[in-house]
């Protein structure tokens, strides 16, 4: 693993810098050399920093199987030293636990971190180093094909770890954080990344704290954010609008850990690197495009936040729609994460605003099968008895412009469903004049072609084609040209909050939302979701374990769609 | 539609009853009768089948207005309750056996007298007969697709009894693999159905007796023949002639089933042609391609036309190059005698792959049926440039000693001469010049001796024009494009290779296949093509065979650089046996820019 040996020498980090720039002193011919090699890709992080201060630009990340190994050069010793200090805030919570830590531990295991980091939870539970160290070390976990080492690595990783106790909104107990930042950065170039895995309201009081007390005086420092952003397009702007009281722009990176999944990577991969797939990609020949996403199991006793938010907060709004836009952007003019970001803006401002007709919302109801009972959404005790939050919505959204005028796009999102995925569907229109047309029965439209990319879980890409049967007859059938994941790459794919996690400590923007994207995407669902709320219109009941309400089937039934994933051969 | 093409017999039908083509057998008959359900079914069944047979009242022995005749006949077809008493006389088993003749009256009578096929293999001891003939017509049979009354008779100048022909036959025999039951039952019933008569093929006299022993098999039914004439091309004419004047059907229809070699050039051919014409009407005719009949040939008209997804890119705008290729992994082994007289070029180039090129390429026809098609793949040949010597590489298999074996050189077979140029390797560029193909390579290459056996259809695509991913593509865009993959044989399979992320942090690119292979997906043996071309011809589906001005079309292209060939002596390049072929191959890929899709470090 070259990276591995890479960050392991010393001043690995500038190293990475110096790829892109000039300011690098070393190594750079090495890096030359590598970076013209054939099948290298390297990601480009935009040339903007943050804060005036140099970027992690151009790290290399490979699984590196048959990457050259590069000598590197004996350097650094005249120079500052960089490192990475970040920051979970909200350590002691559930996400930090089960996700946050993990992926920074993964991230080291596979030698992506620079070679000097320092990891701090903060919370206001009183907590030693120790008693930290042995919280994470409970959810740590090593790649499953590449078990070796794993505890010494553990080990290596938790000495890293440190715990502060104090309040969100103290700005003294963030001094005293800075200090032991200080202390361990130990005059290096000090990058200092913070994750706010807290609840939304108090975003503020810690971004204050932090950004006063304890940014980094001489490098970056990047605030990771979770959503919720806000519940409408007002208490969003409002939330932005502190935020960048004390963060400018380039500061704030919105988390979707949707975006940061395999496969929804790799829509602009396939989109853009194949000739195959862009020529049909626009209202000439897709009749509709479906994302659905769908939970097998309810609140279970959370139900509290949920409660307060609903799935189209939860999902639509954020995930679907920010994978919408992606599927939908017209071909950026790179892949510099400005150039896409301003790509998806442009298609979130060209929706037309959702409107209550094009919405159908579900709750799930209690229902017993084989024997065990299975509970309502309001008989979890963390629900309001009278809640009218949906926990199933379906929306059909259209896109004004010259691409896909007149081209729905259905949303499908639930809890306590029949499975659990998430997959993007496109249907493809019928061939016209087919000179099969006998064989189809009288829908043409249900023998059409499909690709369905389905994003988990068992990631897979595969193209539905007709047919025919082998045989003496002319029988037609629909196959799917196929390509599942697991069979091709058996490793384990990342999970989406490690490549997110790299993705901000490398200043690579690309996966993250910024607040015109916020705003645009805000301004399709807040009418909505006022109106919901207003008129306390009623969800729809639907079974725990069903295929969801049937009002999902009128709605795309209106706009001559059937549902991809309710089909028999699905 | 409907009745022109026998295959869909009704466009009200859902999907499933009009794939069914098979005949009313005694096979399908236990889900058939007495279950109303299926009276669909039934009668989709037999007004695909009625519509075919009694396209053949009219009574001539030539049949050029069949279709029209069908569309009269479809539709006033009997009903289902006549057709079920059809159905059940049919799963007696004394019907087959002992009884044969007396079963002709026990069916319905209402639509006019019953037909029946006979079948007469020309040149019956010869190797093709045994090896795929006769195992063909067996397989029909036992799948349930020949008529319920059908005579199967061997024609060769050796003297054997029908005993000695149902001995010869049964040892080639098999059953499906994917429906054993009854097997020897069936092998049984299938033997006592054929028939041997020995004469010479260019005596009247012989064929005349031929004919008596047909009608008293034939009965009072309505009879259409077919003859399968496999035998050397220099006595075709000979027995066209003997048949059609001595051995037609007086009431139904006669059918000749001629194979390959279709002459050696523009002129043999252009007489072969003249010489069948004055026996034989073009619809008598039935040139057989035995690719055009393989399950991925016949795909590839599915795929281009009842998909959105392909057509769009079927065109010079999206399409690099296409490359059709087949290779064999063994030389001539002592059977050279005939393929020197035609070397590769003929033997495959010119018909199966330029077949496979015409379909592939030509435009969408206006309907399925056979001469729409084949109107659309003439107008396809007449669009090509001829084929010029500098587009062309030939080469001929050396001995090679691999691991203690030797593998004998081409000239090394006893049956070739010594000094022989006969090519048994060839590449070649052709061009299509018209509005879709125009300055598109169509790369064909085709071998003996080669390092694998297959045959296949690759379709590589232009890079993505201003590829944002370029810079993780190396600096040659072109080894990364998409490329469609038609595998006609071994392990039939269609692949799209995509450019996909290798899945993890990095973002590095990776070609991964979307594939469907058949065996995989479809356990079914696949039917071999001899049974799909016999079928057709049965039932007067043209759409795989060769019309006439096809055939003149594929040899324009292809005689003036074979004449020349032969004129100048071109030598061939040596390849070792069992290697690759010889680099020639790769300069004149070069020459237009291409790369084999199927020499890469990957396939």
């Amino acid at each position: 693993m070259t990276i591995l040996r890479f960050y392991q020498r010393p001043s690995s980090l500038s190293i990475a810098f110096s790829s892109r720039h000039e300011r690098s002193f070393s190594g750079s011919s090495e890096l030359v050399t590598l970076t013209t090699r054939r099948n290298q890709c390297w990601r480009f992080s935009p040339l903007k920093s943050s804060n005036g201060s140099p970027l992690a630009g151009a790290s290399w990340k490979d699984d590196g199987k048959e990457m050259p190994v590069p000598k590197v050069p004996d350097i650094g010793s005249q120079l500052a030293e960089n490192t990475v200090s970040i920051t979970v805030v909200g350590a002691s919570g559930d996400l930090a636990k089960k996700k946050i830590f993990p992926a920074l531990f993964a991230l080291y295991y596979e030698g992506y971190l620079p070679q000097h980091f320092t990891v701090f939870g903060y919370a206001r539970s009183k907590l030693t180093d120790e008693e930290l160290r042995h919280t994470i070390s409970t959810t740590l976990t090593c790649r499953v094909d590449k078990r070796e080492n794993c505890s010494d690595k553990m080990e290596q990783f938790l000495q890293r770890c440190f715990y502060h106790s104090g309040q969100y909104g103290s700005e003294v107990d963030f001094c005293e954080l800075d200090n032991k930042l200080k202390e361990k950065e130990d005059g290096k170039l000090a990058n200092r990344l913070f994750y706010l895995s807290i609840p939304p309201n108090i975003f503020v009081d810690v971004v204050r704290g932090a950004s006063r007390s304890a940014s980094s005086p001489n490098g970056w420092t990047r605030f990771i954010v979770e959503k919720p952003f806000g519940r409408d397009s007002e208490s969003s702007s409002e939330l932005t609008r502190c935020l960048k009281m004390y963060l400018i722009e380039e500061q704030i990176f919105r988390i979707d850990h949707y975006l940061g999944k395999e496969l929804v990577e790799n829509l602009s991969v396939l989109r853009f690197a194949n000739l195959v797939f862009e020529p049909l990609w626009s209202r000439n020949y897709i009749r509709n495009v479906q994302l659905i996403f769908s939970e097998d199991f309810g609140t279970e006793g959370r139900g509290g936040y949920f409660d307060h938010y609903g799935i189209i907060r939860d999902i639509m709004q954020n995930h679907l729609l920010q994978i919408l836009a992606l599927f939908a952007m017209e071909t950026p003019v790179s892949l510099d994460g400005e150039d896409i970001r301003n790509e998806k803006v442009k298609v979130l401002r060209s929706m037309r605003v959702l409107k209550l007709d094009d919405v159908v919302v579900g709750q799930y109801k209690g229902h017993t099968k084989g024997g065990k009972s299975f509970p309502a959404y309001t008989d979890d005790p963390t629900v309001p008895k009278g809640s009218l939050t949906p926990t199933f919505a379906a929306a059909s959204l259209f896109i004004d412009n010259a691409r896909w005028d007149g081209v729905p796009f259905l949303m499908k999102a639930g809890k306590a469903l029949h499975r659990r995925g998430a997959e993007i569907r496109v249907q493809f229109r019928h061939v016209p004049g087919n000179l099969y047309k006998r064989k189809f029965g009288t829908d043409l439209d249900k023998a059409t072609n499909e690709l369905v990319i389905r994003v988990q879980p068992n990631e897979a890409i595969y193209l539905k084609i007709n047919n025919k049967v082998p045989g003496l007859s002319m029988r037609l059938d629909s196959s799917n040209l196929n390509l599942l994941y697991s069979e091709r790459y058996p490793r384990e794919i990342p999970d989406a909050y490690e490549r997110l996690l790299l993705d901000a400590i490398e200043g690579e923007r690309r996966l993250f939302i910024r607040s015109d994207e916020l705003d645009a995407a805000w301004a399709i669902f807040s009418p909505l979701l006022r109106e919901l709320e207003e008129k306390k219109v009623v969800p729809e009941l639907y079974p725990y374990g069903s295929r969801g309400p049937v009002g999902a089937h009128y709605l795309a039934a209106k706009y001559n769609v059937r549902w991809g994933d309710l089909s028999d051969s699905s | 539609m409907a009745v022109s093409f026998p295959k869909c017999p009704s466009s009200s039908l859902p999907p499933l009853q009009t794939r069914n083509r098979a005949w009313s057998s005694p096979l399908s008959a236990p889900h058939q009768v007495g279950d109303s359900s299926k009276w669909a079914l039934l009668e989709a069944t037999k007004r695909c089948h009625l519509s075919v047979s009694s396209a053949t009242n009219g009574g001539s022995a030539v049949a050029p207005v069949e279709p029209s005749k069908k569309v009269q006949d479809s539709g006033t077809k009997t009903t289902p309750t006549d057709h079920s008493t059809k159905v059940e006389n049919g799963i007696r088993p004394t019907v087959f056996s002992s009884n044969e003749f007396q079963d002709l009256k026990t069916g319905p009578d209402n639509s006019g007298r019953e037909s029946t096929v006979s079948i007469t293999v020309v040149g019956a001891s010869g190797d093709l007969a045994k090896k795929k003939i006769f195992p063909a017509l067996f397989a029909l049979y036992y799948e349930g697709f020949l008529p319920k009354h059908f005579t199967i008779f061997g024609y060769a100048r050796s003297k054997m009894t029908d005993a000695e022909l149902r001995e010869m036959v049964s040892r080639t025999l098999n059953c499906r693999i994917d429906q054993r039951e009854n097997c020897d039952a069936k092998m049984e019933e299938f033997l006592k159905r054929c028939f041997y008569h020995s004469g010479q093929y260019d005596s009247e006299a012989h064929f005349v007796e031929l004919d008596k022993k047909l009608k008293q098999h034939e009965g009072s039914r309505i009879s259409n023949r077919l003859y399968y004439l496999s035998i050397p091309p220099n006595i075709f004419l000979d027995v066209v002639k003997c048949t059609s004047l001595a051995a037609s059907s007086e009431n139904g229809w006669t059918r000749v089933i001629v194979e390959k070699p279709f002459g050696r050039d523009a002129e043999s051919s252009a007489a072969l042609t003249r010489g069948l014409k004055q026996y034989l009407h073009e619809d008598q005719i039935f040139r057989i391609d035995h690719y055009l009949g393989k399950e991925l040939v016949e795909n590839l008209s599915v795929l281009r036309f009842s998909n959105l997804v392909f057509e769009p890119l079927w065109s010079r705008q999206y399409i690099r190059n296409v490359q059709i290729i087949f290779s064999e992994d063994f030389g001539t082994e002592g059977r050279g005698g005939y393929f020197d007289s035609y070397g590769i070029i003929r033997d495959i180039m010119q018909n199966h792959l330029l077949q496979i090129v015409a379909l592939f390429a030509m435009e969408t026809p206006t309907s399925l049926e056979a001469e729409d098609i084949r109107n659309e793949k003439v107008k396809v040949l007449r669009s090509m440039k001829t084929l010029e010597i500098d587009d062309v590489v030939i080469g001929q298999y050396k001995s090679h000693t691999r691991g203690g074996v030797v593998y004998p050189g081409y000239t090394d077979d006893k049956t070739v001469p010594n000094d022989s140029l006969t090519p048994t390797f060839a590449a070649a560029a052709l061009f299509i010049n018209n509005a879709r193909w125009d300055g598109v390579p169509f790369l064909m290459k085709a071998g003996k001796a080669l390092h694998t056996k297959r045959a296949e259809i690759r379709v590589q695509f232009r890079h993505v024009p201003g590829n944002l991913y370029k810079k993780c593509f190396g600096t040659d865009l072109d080894r990364a494009t998409n490329e469609l993959v038609i595998r006609v044989q071994p392990d039939e399979a269609i692949y799209l290779k995509i450019n996909n992320k290798i899945p993890g942090l990095g973002m590095r690119l990776d070609r991964s296949n979307l594939n469907l292979h058949y065996a995989a997906r479809y356990s079914k043996e696949i039917p071999c093509a001899y049974e799909r071309l016999l079928l057709d011809a049965i039932e007067g589906e043209r759409r795989l065979f060769i019309r006439s001005d096809e055939l003149d079309a594929a040899w324009a292209l292809f005689t003036p650089l074979l004449k020349e060939l032969e004129e100048k002596h071109i030598a061939p390049e040596l390849y070792p046996y069992g290697s690759r072929g010889p680099v020639g191959a790769h300069y004149l890929a070069a020459k237009y820019n291409v790369r084999w899709g199927d020499l890469g470090a990957e396939h």
